[in-house]
């Protein structure tokens, strides 16, 4: 009796400690995937009070095309040759991607999956959207940000949708 | 609301496959085995019919090429029972993958087998992987797929329509088989707009429809003086 109550003690700690150890595996996972790191700690703040930009001045294709797109290093050329404009070490970093002549090799944050139609060009040009509204206030973040501030999930497309009252015929963005 | 409408004149159709390629490669449809194809399990959106008249030596080839026809009383839509196939607002009969549950209802109600079913996951051939059009995305086994009209370039046009603030123009939605007819013999257009080329053709006295008594009410048109 005690051999059988035992093995029950065992087995219920072992299925415990697997459980455990999934948990934990699936948690890290889904950690590391939700939150790229970016090669320069680029401060949105400081470019957009300071040095004054506006965000179609780097994400030059928000308007006219489907994606936004990072900027290139033609783009941070502009304002960052040869001599740093700060103290920032940050910034040497991308002195040193200029003197390379290397693109940098930013990290996609928000992601829209392969079978869904987004595109940029529709929802600031055509529609009209502040970037804000799906990208949260830029203004205020003086690191990379690596969550999405408006998760990519079909709940809060339909849900900006309705609210605006544009169509949710599935075609619109499923392809 | 526009009605999209495909007219295909087989006056003109020399039966030469090439909208059945560009299809192929505009909407990544896979391509299955040839013991698979055999098997019946060929994935085409757009298909061609073969029929023979005649004997050996006065043989007549009759070749037909058929999309989906996008009824306007589409009976795959009745028994879906998840709703991942339906008739949109354009007129166009929608197949939503990632709802579709792999019932193939859809395909049994469909009297012109325009539907074509994911058997297994496609194997791409050797460097078909880096030339996929991107603005169509990747079946998994398991979902039932076929003709869009090339809904995605609707999209498209729409889209650039409405940034030039402007009505869409006769001819500028255009699915890839019409775009690449050697022979011109796929008219493509809105059924609504009766200044259309296709609205004039779709009441030419030379037209018919596949089944038509079945009250489906298919949207693609076929031209020919010859009696099918």
């Amino acid at each position: 009796m005690a051999r059988i109550a035992r093995a029950g003690i065992r087995f219920v700690i072992l299925s415990v400690a697997g459980i455990v150890l999934v948990a934990v595996f699936i948690v890290v996972k889904s950690y590391s995937r939700a939150r790229p790191s970016q090669p320069i700690e680029y401060n949105h703040k400081v470019h957009i009070e300071n040095a004054g930009l506006n965000c179609l001045d780097c994400h030059v294709h928000a308007g006219d095309n489907v994606a936004a797109t990072f900027p290139s290093l033609e783009v941070c050329r502009n304002c960052h040759n040869a001599e740093p404009v700060s103290k920032s070490a940050e910034e040497l970093k991308v002195l040193k991607y200029v003197a390379e002549q290397k693109e940098i090799p930013w990290n996609q944050v928000y992601q829209v999956p392969d079978h869904v139609y987004f595109s940029h060009r529709r929802h600031v040009t055509v529609g009209k959207l502040e970037c804000s509204v799906c990208h949260g206030d830029m203004k205020q973040q003086t690191a990379p940000v690596s969550v999405p501030y408006l998760a990519v999930t079909m709940d809060n497309c339909i849900k900006c949708h309705r609210e605006r009252k544009i169509t949710n015929d599935c075609l619109a963005c499923h392809r | 609301m526009p009605k999209w409408a495909m007219v295909f004149d087989l006056d003109k159709c020399t039966g030469c496959g090439a909208c059945m390629a560009a299809c192929k490669m505009e909407n990544n449809v896979a391509i299955v085995d040839p013991e698979e194809a055999q098997a019946g399990r060929a994935l085409f959106w757009m298909d061609m019919i073969n029929a023979h008249e005649g004997e050996y030596p006065t043989v007549a080839i009759k070749r037909m090429p058929k999309p989906c026809f996008h009824c306007d009383n589409p009976p795959c839509t009745k028994v879906c029972p998840v709703r991942a196939t339906y008739l949109n607002e354009d007129g166009l009969v929608a197949q939503i993958y990632h709802r579709c549950i792999g019932c193939r209802y859809c395909m049994a109600a469909c009297p012109f087998t325009a539907k074509v079913f994911n058997w297994w996951d496609p194997r791409w051939l050797e460097g078909a992987t880096t030339c996929f059009n991107p603005d169509v995305s990747l079946r998994m086994a398991g979902v039932v797929e076929k003709c869009s009209f090339c809904a995605h370039r609707l999209h498209h046009v729409n889209e650039v329509a409405r940034v030039d603030d402007r009505a869409l123009q006769d001819g500028e939605f255009m699915p890839a088989c019409a775009e690449n007819c050697p022979a011109d013999a796929i008219y493509f257009g809105d059924l609504e707009n009766k200044d259309s080329q296709v609205y004039k053709l779709s009441r030419s006295y030379r037209v018919s429809r596949v089944m038509e008594d079945l009250g489906v009410e298919p949207k693609v048109y076929y031209l020919a003086r010859r009696t099918a």
